[in-house]
């Protein structure tokens, strides 16, 4: 979808894009000639319909800042046993650390496994007597489920 | 005025953009396979991850390089059948690494991921509508799976399909000219008629159709050591629809199987039986198909 501005027959700029609120984005567009600015209000339909094809919505750097936090696990509700769900129980294991190299390897997962995938990797860690998840850790995690 | 197609870029949305970067990644993670085959029928209950999980074990007791893709995300079968139910997904130094059955075939499946107990869903902010964008999502994880895991050099790759024929055609759409497909279906006209229907439907396109198998042609009695009928033969007034395409094999239901398949046990087992050597024949048939010997 594009906006033109038709007093300056030029292509309007995508500038901001709103909280979410109840399903409905609001999508602040400019003209670069004449600085009129007009928002598109999405409903649910159309947020979710650009969603499903698995992008972001917002301007680059938006789009960079949010690449963790914004869809997230689409179904991590559903996932057993991750690190988070263990906290609090009895028996609370032992916080694992991960170092940025192993960290940086971990935000190549897709989010929709990376909850399981963290969770298991900081047990193998534990079961070996390890305190911190290096590339090592990651490494040896690999060779020992046989990939 | 301008028109659409006069104005470059989306305005800073990007969403083009992310598409074929999108598009770009899967490209990128399938260079190193040779095939890719999907295994697909139209009709449910066919055997089609049966036969894919074993076909892939008879290829790989080939030497070949063999990895399956459930695409059933809603009703996952192999992660159960090849004993990966419990995998560790462990990312590697540039994408996240398969786990693999004891005989080496790498295996992704949503059965690794959700417990049987729990349906597959997806966040949404038009709940209660999700027959407007539902495939859609499905479809972008599958581009997520194809993009992130290392699927690395392959001879071939599996997909086994959901039922539908509709899914069929849109799997063969979304995987492009390359994916060949290969079809399940079983001694009923209603089956057969179904089947025909994708055959139909995927010869409108480009992808190659390499043949069909017939599963549960008659079962296997070990008490008799026989293959006894498992459907009534066909009604001389209503012949089976034409498949037009060509037949690999017909492969007999054994008990056996379904057990093993159960407790995820390989096909080794069954080697020396009918319908091990049932497998094998399709699995020869298959890889003759894909690669013929060159003309002399």
């Amino acid at each position: 979808m594009k906006f033109l501005c038709v007093p300056c027959d030029s292509p309007m700029k995508l500038q901001t894009v709103g909280p979410p609120d109840r399903g409905s984005l609001s999508i602040v567009y400019s003209c670069p000639e004449c600085g009129y600015e007009i928002a598109m209000l999405t409903n649910a339909y159309e947020t979710q319909a650009v969603q499903s094809l698995g992008v972001r919505i917002g301007p680059e750097t938006s789009r960079e800042a949010s690449a963790d936090a914004g869809a997230g696990c689409p179904f991590a509700s559903m996932i057993p046993a991750t690190e988070d769900a263990q906290r609090g129980q009895v028996g609370e294991p032992a916080p694992v650390r991960w170092t940025a190299a192993a960290e940086a390897r971990l935000a190549k997962v897709p989010a929709f496994v990376r909850p399981m995938a963290k969770a298991g990797i900081e047990r193998y860690a534990r079961d070996n007597g390890c305190s911190e998840v290096d590339e090592k850790i990651l490494e040896a995690a690999r060779e020992f489920f046989g990939m | 005025m301008k028109r659409y197609h006069d104005i470059v870029g989306d305005g800073g949305s990007g969403i083009l953009e992310q598409v074929a970067e999108q598009r770009s990644r899967i490209a990128d993670g399938l260079a190193g396979v040779r095939h890719l085959v999907a295994v697909g029928s139209g009709k449910g209950g066919v055997g089609k991850s049966t036969l894919t999980l074993h076909l892939a074990g008879a290829l790989r007791a080939r030497g070949l390089r063999i990895a399956i893709l459930d695409a059933d995300f809603n009703g996952p079968s192999q992660a159960r059948m090849a004993g990966v139910q419990r995998a560790l997904f462990v990312p590697g130094s540039h994408k996240v690494s398969l786990p693999r059955t004891k005989n080496g075939i790498a295996v992704f499946s949503m059965g690794s991921v959700i417990a049987e107990s729990e349906a597959l869903d997806f966040e949404s902010t038009a709940s209660g509508e999700s027959h407007t964008w539902r495939a859609t999502r499905e479809f972008s994880l599958l581009g997520e799976i194809l993009a992130s895991f290392e699927w690395g050099a392959l001879d071939l790759l599996m997909f086994d399909l959901p039922p539908g024929a509709e899914r069929t055609v849109q799997y063969a759409d979304f995987l492009g000219p390359r994916t060949s497909f290969l079809l399940v279906t079983i001694p009923s006209e209603v089956a057969r008629g179904v089947v025909a229907r994708s055959v139909a439907a995927l010869s409108k396109g480009p992808n190659r159709l390499l043949g069909y198998v017939e599963n549960m042609s008659g079962y296997y009695c070990r008490d008799c050591d026989a293959i006894k009928p498992l459907f009534v033969s066909a009604d001389a007034q209503n012949t089976p629809a034409d498949l037009k395409i060509p037949c690999l094999g017909t492969v007999p239901f054994d008990p056996e199987l379904a057990r093993h398949c159960d407790q995820g046990f390989p096909l080794a087992a069954l080697a020396n039986t009918p319908v091990g050597r049932a497998l094998d024949h399709v699995a020869q048939q298959l890889l003759d198909t894909l690669e013929p010997e060159p003309s002399r």
